[in-house]
């Protein structure tokens, strides 16, 4: 794979495709992830913005600390739940980044935070 | 309690294919799909299409989407995404969660167009960040223009692992390794994928690819307890369906992938042809639509649909052809005692339930996918057994010697998918 293939080190975007042509303008989406801020694009999974930049785990198993990540991307597996702006069990598949959005990785089963469950 | 003519359940090329032909037959058509845009594994391919018809041929599947789009809001179809139909009931009622809450809708004929899911076979490793099936990895190369990773395991030998490795090498990945066999196939690393091994060869990766095929999904067709026939072309089993692709329930329908289509141009024309039917099109049309159907299907399939139709099969048959790579894991899984480097392996992914417990489970008398299940919660868990029931069947025909074609889908119960308890609370009825 070519240099043009990334924005910056570790990004995984595909900027440039034979029949997708380049990949499209789109808003910048600033979300959070563990305390740390991300740069995500308009409308993408929030799965997706977190692999474009190297990061697989989405959260890790109960009774031990296996880690998963994205497994079926289609809503299916719930590999992928995290916990997106205080509710826990989301699926990073298919819920798409907002601006301001805080995300952690899930542990076990997940909790709510900030409002009531 | 909402009502209409036709309920479409799945907005992928049949389910699309089934509303507009139902609309165009003078139906009032309510089209539903989970995702948040209609198009379905159309959105996510960019094979040129053939054989479909209507205009579309030579584009690129993602490219046809738009056009589809545009016919559904010309042919006044209701178009329902954020919704998963989760239930179908004894009085026919379906039900439905959104964003904005739950309802029942009654509908006079259901069409289920809910297609595939990817086969996927437990192997060491299997369940470490970075392992993803072959629509996962197509869905963020095109839908998400992400690279899965940069160096990329195979795991597959099909038509489905074939159109995978053209899609990752013209995304910029690079294929390091493939493997026809999953048995043979062993992944490692620190919490992610670092090495993959099979065939006696050990490559870094950072992932790997499960492209085994695709496995029918017609759940809602399965809570209905409509009857079913084995394929042994798929190594499952099937919806009985009519020549008009109408099921065992009165007005249930089940068209494309969901039915066993192999291919998008197959789906597209039973679409056509479940639609017509449910909206009682004149037999002229659909006469004609039969012979399209019948010039989609390719002969092995069209034998296939003429055995299950009249109810027909063939045992040794049905048992000599069952596709080899799932036969060769259940060999593989049983072939020593428990101790062998797969019985530790998570067979159910969700309740991480081992293959060596699942073998123990059948050593003390589960007979059963449903006995598995009450003995391991095997299949219990959120993917409600999708990714594991597969793999269930193989260990109890490796370990009991029961046919595959005997062997049922466990019994299937709403909810069809995970659902928030406020779509149950405030359903509208």
């Amino acid at each position: 794979m070519d240099q043009a293939h990334r924005n910056q080190a570790g990004d995984l975007r595909v900027l440039h495709h034979p029949v997708l042509g380049d990949l499209p303008e789109s808003r910048p989406v600033q979300i959070t992830v563990d305390g740390q801020p991300l740069l995500a694009r308009e409308g993408e999974a929030i799965a997706a913005a977190l692999l474009a930049h190297g990061i697989l785990v989405c959260r890790t198993m109960p009774g031990g600390r296996e880690p998963r990540g994205v497994f079926c991307a289609l809503g299916r597996c719930a590999d992928c739940l995290m916990t997106v702006d205080g509710e826990p069990n989301v699926r990073a598949c298919l819920i798409p980044v907002r601006e301001g959005q805080v995300v952690w990785t899930q542990a076990g089963l997940g909790r709510w935070e900030g409002r009531a469950g | 309690m909402k009502t209409t003519g036709i309920a479409v359940i799945g907005a992928g090329p049949a389910g699309i294919a089934a509303a507009l032909a139902a609309s165009e037959a003078g139906a009032a058509v309510t089209l539903i799909d989970e995702n948040s845009t209609v198009g379905g594994q159309l959105r996510w391919r960019i094979a040129a299409l053939r054989g479909l018809g209507d205009g579309l041929d030579g584009l690129p599947a993602c490219q046809a989407v738009e056009r589809l789009e545009e016919r559904l809001a010309a042919a006044d179809v209701s178009v329902l995404t954020n919704a998963v139909a989760w239930g179908l009931f004894e009085d026919g009622s379906l039900a439905v969660a959104t964003p904005g809450g739950g309802f029942l809708l009654q509908a006079e004929k259901i069409v289920v167009a809910t297609g595939s899911v990817d086969l996927a076979l437990p192997f060491p490793g299997w369940t470490l960040p970075g392992v993803l099936t072959a629509r996962a990895a197509q869905i963020l190369l095109h839908l998400h223009r992400v690279l899965p990773g940069r160096r990329v395991a195979v795991v597959g030998e099909g038509l489905d692992a074939a159109e995978l490795v053209t899609d990752l090498e013209t995304a910029g990945a690079e294929v390091v390794l493939r493997a026809s066999d999953p048995a043979q196939v062993v992944v490692s690393g620190d919490g992610r994928v670092e090495w993959v091994t099979a065939n006696g060869e050990r490559r870094e990766a950072d992932a790997v690819v499960i492209a085994l095929g695709r496995q029918p999904d017609p759940e809602l067709a399965l809570q209905a307890q409509v009857d079913l026939g084995y394929s042994a072309r798929l190594g499952c089993h099937l919806p009985l369906r009519s020549a008009l692709l109408e099921t065992s329930r009165p007005g249930l329908y089940v068209a494309g992938e969901a039915a066993g289509a192999a291919d998008l141009a197959e789906s597209f024309a039973e679409g056509r042809l479940a639609g017509l039917a449910a909206a009682g099109a004149s037999p002229e049309r659909i006469a004609a639509t039969q012979e399209a159907l019948a010039r989609a299907r390719s002969p092995e399939r069209s034998v296939e649909v003429d055995r299950l139709r009249l109810g027909t099969s063939d045992r040794a048959q049905v048992e000599a052809d069952t596709s080899s790579p799932w036969r060769s894991w259940g060999r593989a899984a049983t072939a020593e005692g428990r101790d062998n480097s797969l019985a530790r392996v998570a067979l159910c992914r969700c309740e991480q339930v081992t293959i060596g417990e699942v073998r123990q489970a059948i050593e003390e008398g589960a007979l059963t996918i449903n006995d598995i299940k009450r003995r391991t919660r095997a299949g219990m868990g959120l993917c409600q057994g999708i990714f594991c029931t597969g793999a269930m069947a193989l260990l109890l025909h490796a370990e009991r010697g029961i046919p595959l074609s005997e062997i049922v889908p466990m019994t299937e119960r709403p909810p069809a998918r995970p659902i928030p308890l406020v779509s149950l609370v405030e359903i509208e009825e």
